[in-house]
């Protein structure tokens, strides 16, 4: 690996620290979750453009991207005492299709049937990609998890 | 401390209710997923030993009855917001009833204040919207013009969603959309970046991405009919978004015969 792709891989990470928190700020998330909220979709987004990087596809990278995003997204959640969705809703911001929504209505009233096809199995194999990665990582037992009185 | 009964009577038992209810609503409210709603709602009403309690949520309402039906209350929840910061507090205001640290009357105060948690400020949404939109930009491939003319849009969107925020949402996508448009030609025209990048960073603010992740969520958690309404409700905004990007395309490339890419 060069030093520019390095390079890029750290304003990368940095970009989705600083997209991610954006979006924390607009959800309205508490104060002390700002850091690890940033850090989660940061490292969620490093993944990412390290797959992409390495050549592997768009729907893997975002499957391999949401795993160790979960994860941090957990053990925030449990540091923090806060719910998952905080830090999982915005970190995971960056991968979400969302754009990928918008492309496909956008194709579809352009009547370029083509483009949309494409665009709407993109989104689907990657909504499906983080629904596998999501469901996978909160599935895991917590190793030491207290009783409720 | 604690006013908690073991076997409350039956006013209390309706206060109880009336406060679960309220802590549910909060939470959908909010931007809780289905499944979290009713689980903190259940750890309430053990803590609070209100017994036979039984709940079903859905993405816009929640029914619930308690005892042998004796109670039962239904509330519909039209209005969605994203404030994840009264999910939090909800949630450890119910760690704390599971605990028993705090008593009902104690509670019931700190659900009304968690209620009250105010949305960050208009500065604070601009700044975000702004940075938010150049970073994006960035991050799907733009350079640095396009990261400009990104944060234009993006600062311009956000002043006209606060400005505007007792619009109808649909109509807001809408309109914002083609205004994000509208600034990225012709900022994009001044600084001769890409229209197609610049815009998709400001759109950002805009697409569905929460209530498409959500839909994933509460498919997988199998909640099939609220994953359906949250799954119709990102397809239709972003068919707004689409009309409104693609109304100021149209009309821009009828006007001057240029086709932006």
């Amino acid at each position: 690996m060069t030093g520019a792709q390095l390079f890029e891989l750290l304003r990368q990470f940095l970009l989705g620290g600083v997209g991610t928190l954006c979006f924390g700020m607009l959800f309205g998330i508490p104060r002390p979750c700002y850091l690890a909220c940033a850090a989660t979709g940061a490292v969620g987004w490093l993944t990412y453009e390290l797959a992409v990087m390495l050549g592997v596809g768009a729907v893997t990278a975002n499957l391999l991207a949401v795993i160790p995003l979960t994860l941090l997204a957990r053990l925030f959640a449990i540091g923090l005492k806060a719910p998952v969705t905080v830090f999982l809703l915005c970190g995971i911001f960056p991968l979400v299709p969302g754009a990928g929504i918008y492309y496909t209505a956008y194709y579809f009233i352009q009547n370029d049937n083509v483009q949309m096809a494409a665009s709407a199995a993109d989104t689907v194999k990657i909504a499906a990609a983080l629904a596998i990665g999501i469901s996978l990582v909160l599935g895991l037992p917590l190793p030491q998890q207290k009783k409720r009185p | 401390m604690s006013d908690i009964q073991l076997y409350p009577d039956g006013e209390q038992r309706r206060r109880i209710m009336d406060f679960i209810m309220a802590a549910g609503q909060t939470l959908l409210e909010n931007g809780a997923e289905v499944f979290r709603v009713e689980q903190t709602m259940q750890i309430m009403a053990r803590s609070l030993h209100l017994r036979e309690f039984h709940v079903y949520v859905l993405t816009n309402g929640i029914f619930a009855s308690a005892g042998t039906a004796e109670i039962s209350e239904v509330r519909n929840v039209p209005d969605r917001t994203i404030h994840l910061g009264r999910v939090a507090a909800v949630n450890e205001l119910s760690r704390e009833l599971a605990e028993g640290r705090v008593g009902l009357a104690e509670a019931e105060l700190q659900l009304a204040a968690a209620r009250r948690i105010p949305f960050p400020g208009a500065a604070a949404q601009i700044l975000s919207g702004t940075v938010g939109s150049a970073a994006f930009a960035l991050m799907f491939g733009g350079g640095l013009a396009e990261a400009a003319a990104a944060a234009l849009a993006g600062c311009t969107v956000s002043v006209y969603l606060w400005a505007c925020r007792r619009l109808p949402a649909l109509f807001l996508k809408l309109t914002g959309a083609g205004l994000i448009t509208l600034v990225c030609i012709l900022a994009c025209g001044v600084l001769a970046a890409s229209v197609n990048h610049a815009a998709i960073g400001a759109l950002m603010i805009l697409t569905p991405g929460v209530a498409f992740t959500m839909s994933i969520r509460d498919f997988v958690k199998g909640d099939y009919l609220s994953g359906t309404i949250r799954l119709i409700d990102a397809v239709l905004v972003a068919a707004c978004l689409a009309c409104g990007a693609g109304l100021v395309l149209r009309v821009h490339t009828l006007l001057t015969g240029v086709t932006v890419v």
